[in-house]
């Protein structure tokens, strides 16, 4: 009975003032934390597998960029569309430097990128291009199929949201 | 004038008007008790009728307020609704019939200016497109679906001057190819709207490019 009751005040607690600035407390940090500081998305779409997989459930650190900028080899989460659709990336090449991809293979500033994260063959090929000032060239790790059909290249500074928790 | 300290009441009343606080030692036998109207109890409306004319000054209010907010759209509102209708145009259900295809494909002729730009390099569309030529690609777009849905949302509204709307918004696509390939996708736009004849239309669409290659 006592154990009944103490379920019941737990699901039906009564409305005292007490108990309403508590609640009001909780939601606010809650909008806080996860409205502002570890945003939660899931992940649609196989471009940053196999380090992150469809489906897939994680948080954008927003602080991460907060004092520092994004470094190569860095995974990014950038505002694509709106405030709801974003892109999970890596950073392949800062700002003036020159990214080229031959035979499959990535250059930054004509030397071969070390990429121990790309676990299937590729065969792009893109000609050299320089990297605007307060952009990144990100590119997911996923690299099969052709080039045409992959969203990749250079982006501004300020559409990164912040990186992945994990 | 001096008021004796245990008559205050009298000096106060000297019409000896009914006090609230003895009703009946004022109102004789058989007379109707204070009030405005008989049957009430205290105070000067009953309980009852109060309450009941608080709703309907609410109900009136409430009326007034979404004639006026339906009567006297902002701009803004009408910049919207402009997307809105967009949006059921381009729509599309399985099974569409040609009439209501037709209705359709003019619903979205009217909604643009003369002459519209658009960029959409995803689906390499841009320059300067005449109404007939946007009615005509939509047209032909929507043949190779077999649902589609277009919703707008994210609204940025500024009007730099009179007669001119830019809006920045986020728009989304779903639907169905006829070959039963799913379609998902999201961008960002930047529009410009002009005013003509008191009815808004598109001059200028671009897909906002997040990622240059």
């Amino acid at each position: 009975m006592v154990v009944n009751k103490k379920i019941r005040r737990f699901f039906f607690p009564s409305l005292t003032p007490a108990f309403l600035i508590r609640a009001g407390c909780i939601a606010l940090i809650a909008y806080l934390v996860f409205g502002h500081l570890l945003t939660p998305f899931r992940i649609k779409g196989h471009s940053m597998e196999p380090a992150y997989r469809d489906g897939e459930f994680n948080f954008c650190w927003r602080f991460q960029y907060f004092f520092s900028k994004p470094k190569k080899g860095d995974v990014v989460v950038i505002r694509f569309a709106g405030q709801r659709v974003s892109l999970l990336k890596r950073v392949v090449a800062l700002e003036g430097e020159e990214v080229e991809f031959r035979n499959g293979r990535l250059f930054t500033n004509s030397k071969e990128m070390n990429e121990p994260y790309i676990h299937t063959p590729y065969d792009w090929n893109l000609s050299p291009r320089q990297v605007e000032s307060d952009s990144i060239y990100v590119v997911g790790d996923n690299r099969s199929g052709p080039i045409q059909n992959h969203f990749f290249g250079q982006t501004s500074l300020k559409r990164v949201l912040g990186s992945p928790l994990w | 004038m001096v008021i004796p300290v245990g008559d205050y009441r009298k000096a106060l009343n000297p019409a000896e008007i009914a006090s609230k606080r003895k009703p009946a030692a004022a109102a004789g036998p058989g007379s109707a008790p204070e009030g405005l109207w008989p049957g009430g109890s205290s105070g000067i409306i009953s309980n009852g009728v109060k309450l009941k004319y608080l709703l309907i000054a609410l109900i009136i209010i409430g009326l007034g307020i979404g004639t006026s907010l339906t009567l006297f759209q902002s701009e803004e509102k009408r910049v919207k609704k402009h997307f809105r209708l967009l949006s059921e145009g381009v729509s599309k259900e399985p099974g569409e019939n040609i009439f209501t295809m037709d209705q359709k494909i003019k619903k979205i002729g009217s909604l643009f200016d003369e002459t519209c730009e658009m960029n959409v390099p995803a689906h390499s569309l841009s320059g300067m497109l005449t109404r007939d030529e946007i009615t005509g690609y939509a047209a032909r777009g929507r043949l190779h679906f077999s649902q589609l849905h277009l919703k707008f949302y994210d609204f940025k509204i500024t009007l730099p001057q009179e007669g001119i709307a830019n809006v920045h918004l986020t728009a989304r696509v779903t639907g169905k190819t006829r070959a039963g390939e799913a379609v998902n996708e999201a961008h960002e736009l930047d529009c410009l709207l002009k005013k003509a004849e008191k009815k808004w239309l598109f001059s200028h669409i671009k897909v906002v490019e997040v990622l240059k290659k």
